[in-house]
């Protein structure tokens, strides 16, 4: 019934609906553009029956430190498509492609101290743990619980795919469009 | 050449890493400090004079910025000695764009290219540039040299990626794909491949030539081990196959996708697909639009024999039983789904039954019954029943209701989907008034009842049973439309907002609200509500829909301003960035996503709404300084004397517009922003199946575009033919120009008279006819404010044509002016006359009056005032001692009278709204309250209102949480009829102010004329007027002489007398 499918770029139009419509905050557009322009293979919608967006995962990879680890930048499921899994599901999807396209070692995300259902679903369902506690993380003074989920890491080296960093040479320092990451939305109000 | 570490542009890193952290901490005149002493140094240097423009554009001195910045260019060019690194070209490449000159940061690296052929660094610059110029091939180009230089994987494919996106971005063709297939295939011959997106674009390149054989050779080969997700690698396989044909095969692969995502609904829909050889949904232009999608699978009848047929069939019901079987998930609805995507084919092959169909229904229901999501996945299979099989299912789920779940929650679930079912039937509207009533009364009641399960939820978790107030304002609503009762409308209110009282975010209700609010005729209020669901970024493009067009036609204007300034920022921005954008993918390598992405900036960039706003924009603009002429003219000035408009308006025909508006959220009533069904009479519709009405659409946004976008051009001329009417009956070389405006008008008015269906003639009579009261004023039909506006422009034509306007009939020079005044005058007053108060009924006229003054009045101001200008003696407009002509004082006399009957009717306007707003506010708000005070007898609007009303002393913290009733105690009913009445004051001030502004601008006018008549009369006569006679004669003929008071006159008969004595031989 709902299909958890690679994001494409048109979906962009319906994810913010569906972000507004979860939660009653939203990102900038170019944060979603960064993503699927760089990492398109952790963006996955879930596609209801009738073609509809339902849901979302947006992640990243952090390549800068030394272990290479993904980051799950928020999640979202509609309102009327809760309690069918497909947070789950997509969280799942984006953690297998970290792991096999990236040979991530852990995966990190942040979540609201408040947020129950989303910390059930992190811990319970999906395995994370409690990393630390980011004191005032989010806009309003909320804390933040660091969770990371160990991954099994990269298995094989898989035809030297590799994201080099080139010399500046090719991007002028206008090119990159992330302002501060508004990660204070990175939770998610889906629940099993 | 390059720059060495540590020397950035020749110059050594410590000097000028003060400036770029002063840059980057934003201390403008701190860099700029650090950036004269370094010049100091270094005066020549093109990289400190690079960093200087770059300080200078951050601080707003675009034009000194770019003249540091030519500086710094040509000292580049000159030089070659220097250094010529890309650093300094960077820098440089930033303040160029930002200065919105991408060609001049071209042709730098241009240079430097062609200076050091053999530089990567400064190849991939110049590549970069023409990325953000969309330049694809010089794109092309610059990439096969960079691959040529070191033979690296990237490069060629960026060069394959600039390929594709001439093929996709118009000019191009199989002659570019196969190159692009050779440049890949000579590469992967040599050096294979290595990225699994390069792969993916090398088969998307096959299968664009419909080589499926090969692209499905190269992925089971050796390459197709770069894609490491497995069911990624066999959904590629899977559409390969069907689009080649081999359907069998196809099955298979499906079935092992689904094996492994048993959830996955489109690739079972493909399974099914290729069991039944049926490959419309791999067909090209398949329709994916994550906006509309399409409610039913498209699928063709199955063209399989019979035996065939049952045999496939009967197959996927044993993979689709086995899935079931397999999956243990309760979550996993696909399987069970699947059964009914089955029946219907074989209903649409002509061998299913509606009983199987109603038995696969239910047996869904009792699984996935209590799911919010219940509805909408059995909507298209509902479609395919007859009305009374649809009864008959509608009745098995009723009798499930004597034996509801147990858990609470799934048993409230299951009584919204049935509710929902008979509102998607249709059956809820077929109920006679007082069971619709009930029917609503039973909703509200479960609503309260599923309160307290609500009680432990976080403040932004959805609400158990939320959607039941949704359904009762919908239930409401369709009440008021069948009995024309009011009260039925404010109960939905108040029901929507009760529930927003509970929980602030539910969306849901704020947007039925905006509308309700809407159609009520207090937009005001729709806009806070429209302000709450703090719209950004894409969303405007798909959400603001539902409060635009309401706005255009309000007068709000400052609101209506920001609205379309936020979004036209956020689309100019995008449209900015998105080039920068589009490197981020070619560095990363997403490749597949560059060319995403380029077509979705296309299609943002060919968007309908964003077509509109800025017409609308300009439009606002001129109706906002229509009271003064000069003022106008200036926003004329910045629009280009509407010359662009009218290229738009003659283009608009041949653009294909996207409609990228979502319209699903929008309520029954009002399925897409052209329609509202409560305008019109009762039509026993409920509920709108929202098929795509693009089609539809397309033409009417077409037409507006169209119409609208000749506004700013026709008010140009028509200011200038009123004043060259005046002018050239003194000014001999004035009569050029003059009939170059007339000739453009009367074309502009045929185009305009065309699009009203008529020609330019017949449109004439229309309006002669509508204005003498021959037409009724129905002859204009919807587009009234177009025909009002014509006969305004008309008119304007008219006093500068010679030729008649009615060839065959006799013609009067003051009765076009007539014609215009007529028309407004009777007009406002018809819609003054058949608005009653807000609470009597939606003042779903208030809209039109506001564009009756707003637009054909408030250009006729302009003519009117354009006339006044030109036609006086005063000042540097003092005419060469020309006498005022027949036709100057007829146009001044049809001036004086639209002047006078103009501002009368606003202050009829004015006099109308002060009633309104004077109105005591207890009284109002008693009337929208009394309308929803249940009387006596157990039917009309106050039912619903009752229930949650008497909710209220019931709340208690033990059962409904602290949050619950925390929020409930700031329920009032009071204030929310008291908000809807002050929002309406806001709305009618607001137009009040705009009238009273008008009037001001008249009587000044007025004021003006008669002054400057004054000034004719006194001094100007007397001495043109050889005699006083016929002076006198003149005056008396022109209606001049009551300008004056009585003792200007007597002085001034006096005066001419004495002259004429003098005179006299």
């Amino acid at each position: 019934m709902v299909c958890v499918r690679k994001a494409t770029m048109d979906d962009l139009l319906a994810m913010q609906a569906c972000n507004l419509l979860c939660l009653p905050e939203n990102y900038q557009m170019k944060y979603y553009f960064y993503h699927i322009l760089s990492w398109p293979h952790l963006l996955y919608v879930a596609e209801d029956y009738n073609g509809r967006i339902v849901g979302y995962v947006l992640a990243k990879m952090e390549e800068e430190s030394n272990e290479c680890h993904g980051h799950i930048t928020s999640l979202a499921v509609l309102r009327t498509h809760r309690k069918l899994g497909l947070a789950t599901k997509l969280m799942k999807a984006a953690q297998t492609a970290m792991e096999q396209v990236f040979g991530a070692e852990y995966v990190s995300l942040h979540v609201r101290k408040s947020n129950r259902a989303a910390f059930n679903l992190y811990t319970e369902t999906l395995g994370y743990k409690i990393h630390d506690v980011e004191a005032k993380y989010y806009a309003d003074g909320e804390d933040a619980y660091d969770m990371r989920k160990q991954l099994k890491g990269k298995q094989s080296h898989h035809h030297g795919h590799h994201h080099h960093h080139h010399g500046g040479g090719c991007c002028s320092a206008d090119a990159r469009p992330v302002e501060a990451p508004p990660e204070s939305k990175s939770e998610a109000k889906a629940s099993t | 050449m390059a720059s060495k570490f540590g020397l950035a542009g020749g110059i050594p890193e410590r000097r000028v890493r003060p400036i770029w952290d002063a840059i980057d901490s934003r201390q403008f005149k701190n860099a700029l400090k650090h950036s004269t002493s370094l010049l100091a140094k270094c005066p020549n240097s093109p990289y400190a004079l690079a960093l200087k423009s770059l300080i200078l554009e951050r601080m707003g001195k675009s034009d000194e910025a770019l003249s540091v910045c030519l500086n710094a260019k040509d000292l580049l060019y000159k030089n070659d000695s220097l250094l010529m690194d890309d650093l300094t070209l960077s820098t440089l490449q930033i303040v160029f764009q930002r200065l919105d000159r991408l060609d001049l940061a071209t042709g730098c690296y241009e240079y430097a290219c062609s200076k050091f052929p053999s530089n990567l660094d400064l190849m991939m610059g110049l590549f970069n540039c023409y990325v953000r110029e969309y330049s694809f091939v010089k794109q092309q180009q610059t990439a096969i040299k960079m691959y040529k230089l070191v033979g690296e994987e990237r490069f060629l494919l960026w060069a394959v990626c600039s390929i594709q996106l001439q093929v996709f971005c118009g000019n191009g063709g199989e002659k570019l794909a196969m190159l692009a297939e050779g440049l890949l295939k000579k590469h992967v011959a040599s050096h294979s491949l290595h990225e699994p997106e390069a792969l993916i674009v090398y088969i998307s390149i096959l299968e664009q030539q419909a080589r499926y054989g090969d692209a499905l050779e190269i992925l089971s080969g050796k390459l197709g081990s770069l894609l490491i997700i497995e069911v990624d690698k066999l959904r590629i396989q899977g559409k390969l196959l069907a689009r080649s044909g081999d359907y069998a095969t196809g099955a298979d692969i499906y079935e092992k996708i689904l094996e492994l995502c048993p959830d996955d609904w489109e690739c079972f829909l493909h399974y099914l697909g290729c069991l039944l050889e049926d490959g419309s949904s791999w067909s090209n232009g398949v329709h994916n639009d994550p906006i509309n999608p399409q409610k039913s699978v498209d699928c063709k009848v199955s063209q399989l024999p019979d035996e065939v047929f049952h045999s496939r069939i009967s197959t996927s019901l044993a993979f689709v039983k086995k899935l079931q079987a397999d999956t243990s998930d309760d979550f996993i609805r696909c399987p069970y789904l699947a059964i009914l995507e089955i029946e219907r084919r074989k209903k649409l092959h002509g061998k299913g039954n509606d009983d199987d169909i109603v038995e696969a229904l239910m047996l869904y229901f009792l699984k996935f019954g209590h799911l919010a999501s219940f509805s909408s996945d059995v909507e298209a299979f509902l479609q395919v029943l007859t009305p009374d099989k649809k009864m008959e299912f509608l009745a098995k789920l009723m009798k499930t209701l004597d034996s509801p779940a147990t858990v609470p929650t799934k048993a409230l679930g299951q009584s919204i989907t049935i509710f929902k079912i008979q509102e998607l039937t249709g059956n809820l509207y077929k109920l006679p008034v007082l069971e619709l009533e009930s029917c609503a009364v039973q909703m509200v009641k479960m609503y309260c009842k599923s309160l307290p399960l609500s009680k432990d939820l976080d403040p932004q978790e959805s609400m158990h049973g939320e959607e039941l107030l949704s359904m009762v304002c919908n239930v409401l609503v369709q009440l008021f439309w069948r009995t024309r009762h009011l009260g039925y409308f404010i109960e939905a209110i108040m029901v929507l907002e009760f529930g927003l009282t509970i929980r602030r975010y539910i969306w849901q209700y704020k947007i039925l609200l905006l509308h309700l609010y809407s159609h009520l005729g207090v937009i005001s209020l729709a806009y806070e509500w429209y302000k709450s669901l703090d719209m950004k970024n894409i969303l405007m493009e798909t959400v603001s829909h539902h409060i635009l067009p309401q706005m255009l036609v309000s007068p709000l204007w400052g609101d209506l301003n920001n609205l379309l300034k936020d979004y036209l920022k956020f689309m100019d921005d995008h449209f900015r960035e998105s080039a920068d954008l589009t490197f981020l993918a070619y560095r990363h390598r997403n490749y597949s996503k560059v060319i995403e992405f380029v077509q979705f900036k296309e299609r943002l960039q060919r968007s309908n709404q964003y077509l509109v706003a800025r017409v609308e924009t300009s439009v606002l603009q001129l109706k906002q300084k229509a009271d003064n002429i000069e003022e106008e003219e200036d926003v004329l000035k910045n629009l280009n004397s509407g010359v662009h408009f009218v290229e738009l308006s003659n283009e608009i025909g041949s653009k294909t517009l996207t409609f990228n508006e979502d319209f699903h959220s929008r309520p029954w009533w009002t399925p897409t922003t052209e329609k509202n069904y409560l305008l019109g009479p009762f039509e026993g519709l409920s509920y709108c199946p929202k098929e795509n009405l693009t089609k539809e659409r397309e033409e009417n946004v077409r037409r507006v575009v169209e119409k609208k976008s000749l506004l700013p051009r026709m008010i140009y001329l028509s200011i200038h033919s009123a004043s060259a009417s005046l002018k050239e009956s003194v000014e001999e070389n004035g009569s050029k120009s003059g009939s170059k405006i007339s000739s453009e008008l009367k074309f502009l008015l045929e185009h305009h008279a065309k699009m009203l269906g008529y020609s330019l003639s017949d449109a004439v009579e229309v309006v002669m006819g509508v204005s003498s009261g021959v037409k009724s004023f129905e002859a204009f039909g919807s587009d009234e404010i177009d025909w009002i506006n014509f006969a305004v422009f008309l008119n304007a034509w008219n006093l500068n044509s010679h030729e008649p306007l009615q060839p065959d009939r006799d013609q009067c020079g003051r009765g076009i002016w007539h014609v215009v005044d007529t028309l407004l005058v009777k007009y406002i007053s018809e819609k003054i006359k058949s608005m009653e108060s807000l609470v009597c009924s939606p003042r779903v006229d208030l809209p039109i009056l506001v564009q009756l003054v707003t637009e054909p009045l408030a250009w006729h101001g302009l003519v009117i005032q354009s006339c006044v200008r030109s036609s006086l003696p005063s000042g540097k407009k003092k005419k060469k001692g020309g006498s005022m002509d027949q036709h100057s004082s007829l146009v001044l006399n049809g001036v004086r009278d639209s002047i006078q009957s103009l501002c009368d009717i606003l202050k009829e306007v004015a006099k109308w709204i002060r009633g309104q707003i004077d109105r005591p506010e207890d009284e109002s708000v008693e009337n929208i309250l009394s309308s929803l005070r249940k009387k006596e007898q157990d039917e009309g609007p106050g039912r619903v209102f009752h229930v949650l009303e008497s909710l209220i002393p019931s709340i208690n913290e033990a059962e409904h949480g602290g949050r619950i009733c925390q929020e409930l105690k700031t329920w009032s009913a009071l204030d929310v009829a008291r908000k809807i009445v002050t929002g309406d004051s806001t709305l009618l001030s607001q137009f009040l102010n705009i009238c009273e502004s008008k009037i001001k601008s008249f009587q000044a006018l007025k004021q003006q004329i008669s002054s400057d008549i004054k000034c004719v009369l006194l001094n100007v006569f007397p001495l043109i007027s050889r005699h006083f006679v016929p002076a006198l004669g003149a005056a008396y003929d022109l209606e001049l002489l009551p300008y004056l008071s009585a003792t200007e006159r007597v002085e001034w008969i006096v005066q001419a007398l004495h002259r004429w004595t003098r005179s006299l031989p």
